[in-house]
């Protein structure tokens, strides 16, 4: 009878502390927690719902046709507008308000530079032009037109 | 159980304790691991993966700027998701590497270039590792991979502790400084899960960076990886980045 008194204490203490860690858990451990993993499965919604601030071509093209075709001639052809104009979501969803940018006249050299200046470290093949011999002091679209460039 | 003493119901219940344990600590990892030995259509779709042609990057860093942009990321130069390295190779063997504002600044030329025997661009960024370390030694779960393939950072359940920062090997993660938390690429899930391109990828001019669904045997990068000679940055350490390179040189760390 002694023994079974002692069993039945251990069980109440297994029982009272089980109940007590199943209650604190439920507190810390939060809500989707482990649903496909060690983690929070919410979280990926939360990385979701961040914000854009690149639009994407098919966006610019909805309105800037011609500019679109003509690129798609060029050999600029596989950049994307926003390579050149910055990000531009803004713009589209509030397109009076919002203005792109244009590379300004004599920050240009430096602009196109960032891609055509001479270096050795870029690929041979790649257009590329020595900034302090070319034509110093012109702007670029003087003789090469950005959208349609040659 | 009328002569169950004491020491006999302890030594019990010592073992059961011990089988319960055994039973929780063999139970498989994650099954991801698996994944480079399936075959493409057997792969949970989508699972996306990455690319870079080294031998198409002019290192012009519109990737930098752009990644920061679209991800709000601090523009003082300690903060990257993505940045470009460039190598000089010199004919003593001498290696030097640099990344002025993360190849946001324009690269000076060298001033001795005559002995310059080769050099070259190398556009960084996390690899999104299928045995990824940075979500291994996170102590909260709050560091983990989606079911596509994605590393993420949970930033409400991130304690800020950095053990992250320090594991991963290719220096893919900085410390917030205003949310407190770590931070990294997110492959931009919040672009590609709408179907537009990473802003990297967007604005990337020569097409060197390329990112797609590794579980569709038709798209372009699954022909990247499957047809292009490439390789993996550190291979040794078994991390599996789904970041391949292609023209990738013996001296890329």
């Amino acid at each position: 009878m002694k023994d079974a008194q002692h069993l039945l204490r251990v069980i109440i203490i297994f029982v009272a502390a089980l109940v007590g860690f199943l209650l604190v858990r439920s507190f810390l451990v939060p809500e989707s927690f482990g649903k496909l993993g060690h983690y929070r499965a919410n979280a990926v919604d939360d990385v979701l719902a961040l914000p854009r601030h690149y639009a994407g071509e098919p966006a610019c093209k909805k309105c800037h046709a011609q500019q679109a075709s003509d690129k798609a001639k060029s050999s600029h052809r596989h950049m994307s507008c926003e390579s050149c104009h910055g990000a531009l979501q803004a713009h589209v969803d509030s397109p009076k308000t919002v203005k792109p940018s244009k590379p300004k006249e004599n920050e240009m050299r430096a602009f196109c530079g960032n891609c055509h200046g001479k270096s050795l470290s870029r690929p041979a093949k790649f257009p590329q032009v020595d900034l302090e011999e070319h034509n110093r002091g012109m702007a670029c679209n003087q003789c090469h037109q950005p959208h349609q460039p040659k | 159980m009328k002569n169950f003493s004491r020491k006999q119901f302890l030594k019990t219940a010592a073992g059961a304790a011990l089988v319960m344990a055994t039973r929780v600590f063999s139970t498989p990892l994650h099954a991801a691991d698996k994944f480079f030995r399936e075959p493409p259509w057997k792969r949970k779709k989508p699972y996306w993966g990455f690319a870079v042609d080294i031998t198409k990057c002019i290192g012009c860093g519109r990737c930098a700027d752009a990644c920061k942009t679209e991800n709000e990321v601090p523009r003082e130069a300690f903060y990257f998701r993505t940045w470009v390295e460039r190598y000089i190779i010199r004919r003593n063997g001498e290696v030097n590497v640099d990344s002025p504002n993360g190849g946001m600044d324009p690269f000076l030329p060298p001033h001795d270039p005559e002995t310059v025997t080769k050099s070259f661009f190398v556009p960084k960024l996390c690899g999104h590792c299928e045995n990824s370390p940075c979500e291994q030694v996170c102590p909260v779960g709050a560091t983990f991979k989606t079911e596509d393939g994605v590393v993420l950072v949970d930033r409400k359940y991130c304690i800020g502790c950095r053990y992250c920062i320090q594991a991963c090997p290719y220096g893919c993660r900085y410390f917030h400084p205003v949310l407190h938390v770590a931070d990294k690429c997110t492959l931009c899930y919040h672009r590609i899960k709408k179907g537009l391109n990473t802003a990297c990828v967007e604005v990337c001019p020569t097409g060197a960076r390329m990112f797609g669904d590794l579980s569709d045997p038709k798209s372009a990068i699954t022909k990247f990886y499957e047809t292009e000679t490439t390789n993996v940055l550190k291979a040794s350490m078994g991390t599996e980045p789904k970041l391949l390179y292609k023209g990738l040189d013996k001296e890329v760390r």
